[in-house]
């Protein structure tokens, strides 16, 4: 995974989406465009600690004169967002990268359904710009509590018209995914949002034996699984024969960095995609939400996922 | 990569300054021209235009990542206080010349990553030589080499079209003040 280019780029406008999320829209104060992206991508946000977030594009990908993105305020997160609400001005420099894209729409013609859930609709925002130019078929649910609190529904009800579907709990209105992916067997399906939308849709496909190369989900934390319990092993590098070995308690990640091997990274939590490594031989249990199940025959996220007994790096 | 301040290679003392100084000859008789100076804060972060800037012998340029160490660099010591690049190597790629890629490829200033564009500089005929810039004195340590980062960074194919004339790492051997517009011409 390669580095990304990082930009200073100046809040040319900010408003409140909702009373939770704030839309930012991003011009680079030299360059009139920026590079170029495609729905479903992401930039990294930096942080003047040090810290690095992930917010996808949700402005038009044809429009290259700036980048929309929002930022929902998560109280209980790591503090990023919270700095952000807080100290972003109109006219403050952010260091944004170049984006990239785990989350790509499908160029293949034929019907797409999207859902997204509460801030999850920013990926499939740009989605439906895309899919509306194109002028492919497509339908989008979007799930909130209520219409104050459903980022972008202004914009989406715009680019959408009769496409777009509002599922607001607070009118008692919820997603029935059975129902709706019963509707549209077939199509290409996009889903983003909290992890209890995007596993019941998961859900929702397998029941309906959906092939897994249409269905596609960006989910904001990775895998959850209280049953795991991390193991020591080996990480053997191919280029030097080094053995390096990784205790329980620590990511392959942090070990490399210690050996002078240090991958790019971002997240740390299996959801950004930039410590991807080769590896040649061995048992890796991956636990990262990007690589998909070809790429996990040879690679894997430093991050978070880990080797059984041994495995070989192709570093 | 590493984080920490890289180790410097005096100019002089990496080997293929140090089989230049050996060897007489090279392009002598000419005068060239400081276009553009450019520094990074960090690794990755996009090149910054400056309309002057000081260097440090043993540093290099103040701001710049390998300056502050906090650059991309293999771990090993190397000669990177100040590296140049030649605006007519940018010119050539803009018209595709040689053709080795798909078409013409434009790689403005701010974007080739190294600290200053000079024209009229046979930067090749450079290692193991003195030269100066304004009233800075660099020596030229080794040729620069197109990296696959670059390519990877700027999402372009520069990295064959580069080759052989990516520039020169230099040391500074007299420190002092640069602008755009100072003249450049060989010592000794």
């Amino acid at each position: 995974m390669g580095n990304r280019l990082v930009m200073k780029l100046r809040v040319a406008d900010m408003r409140a989406e909702t009373p939770d999320v704030l839309g930012l829209r991003l011009e680079h104060p030299r360059r009139p465009s920026l590079p170029a992206w495609s729905a479903g991508a992401h930039v990294d946000v930096h942080l003047p600690h040090g810290g690095i977030r992930q917010y996808s594009l949700c402005g038009d990908p044809e429009d290259l004169g700036h980048y929309q993105i929002a930022v929902k305020r998560e109280h209980l997160g790591r503090g990023g967002s919270t700095w952000l609400h807080e100290h972003l001005r109109a006219g403050t420099e952010l260091p944004v990268s170049a984006p990239r894209n785990h989350f790509r729409l499908d160029p293949q013609a034929g019907p797409h359904l999207l859902i997204a859930g509460g801030i999850g609709v920013t990926p499939i925002a740009a989605m439906a710009r895309t899919l509306k130019r194109r002028g492919t078929a497509f339908r989008l649910h979007y799930c909130a509590r209520d219409q104050a609190h459903a980022p972008l529904l202004a914009d989406l009800e715009a680019v959408c018209g009769a496409e777009l579907t509002t599922w607001l709990s607070a009118d008692d209105r919820r997603l029935d995914p059975i129902a709706v992916l019963g509707a549209a067997t077939g199509a290409r399906l996009y889903v983003c949002g909290p992890r209890r939308l995007t596993d019941a849709v998961e859900q929702a496909a397998l029941a309906l034996g959906w092939p897994a190369e249409r269905f596609h989900a960006e989910r904001f934390t990775a895998l959850e699984d209280a049953d795991f319990r991390p193991e020591p092993f080996e990480a053997v590098i191919a280029s030097s024969g080094a053995r390096l070995q990784v205790p329980a308690e620590r990511s392959l990640l942090s070990v490399l960095a210690d050996n002078g091997i240090a991958p790019d990274s971002s997240c740390e939590i299996g959801v950004c995609g930039a410590c991807e490594c080769g590896y040649l031989e061995g048992e890796v249990v991956h636990r990262d939400v990007v690589l998909g199940p070809d790429d996990r025959a040879t690679r894997l996220m430093t991050c978070v996922s880990r080797g059984k007994g041994t495995i070989i790096l192709d570093l | 990569m590493a984080n920490e301040k890289p180790d410097m290679t005096e100019a002089f003392s990496h080997p293929a300054a140090e089989a230049a100084m050996k060897t007489e000859g090279g392009a002598r008789d000419w005068t060239g021209v400081l276009l553009h100076i450019h520094i990074a804060p960090q690794a990755s972060y996009e090149m910054e235009e400056l309309d002057e800037a000081v260097c440090v012998p043993g540093r290099g340029i103040e701001g710049d990542r390998y300056f502050l160490g906090s650059g991309t660099y293999s771990t090993r010591p190397d000669v990177r206080e100040i590296t140049l690049i030649e605006q007519e190597a940018l010119d050539a790629l803009a018209r595709n010349d040689p053709p080795l890629q798909a078409g013409p490829i434009r790689l403005d200033p701010i974007d080739h990553r190294r600290n200053l564009t000079v024209r009229g500089v046979p930067l090749n005929h450079l290692v193991g030589r003195r030269f100066r810039v304004g009233e800075v004195i660099l020596r030229g340590g080794r040729l620069n080499f197109p990296c696959k980062y670059l390519e990877t960074l700027l999402d372009l194919p520069v990295f064959l079209p580069l080759y052989n004339r990516s520039g020169l790492n230099c040391g500074i051997e007299r420190g002092g003040i640069i602008r755009p517009g100072d003249i450049i011409e060989m010592l000794d």
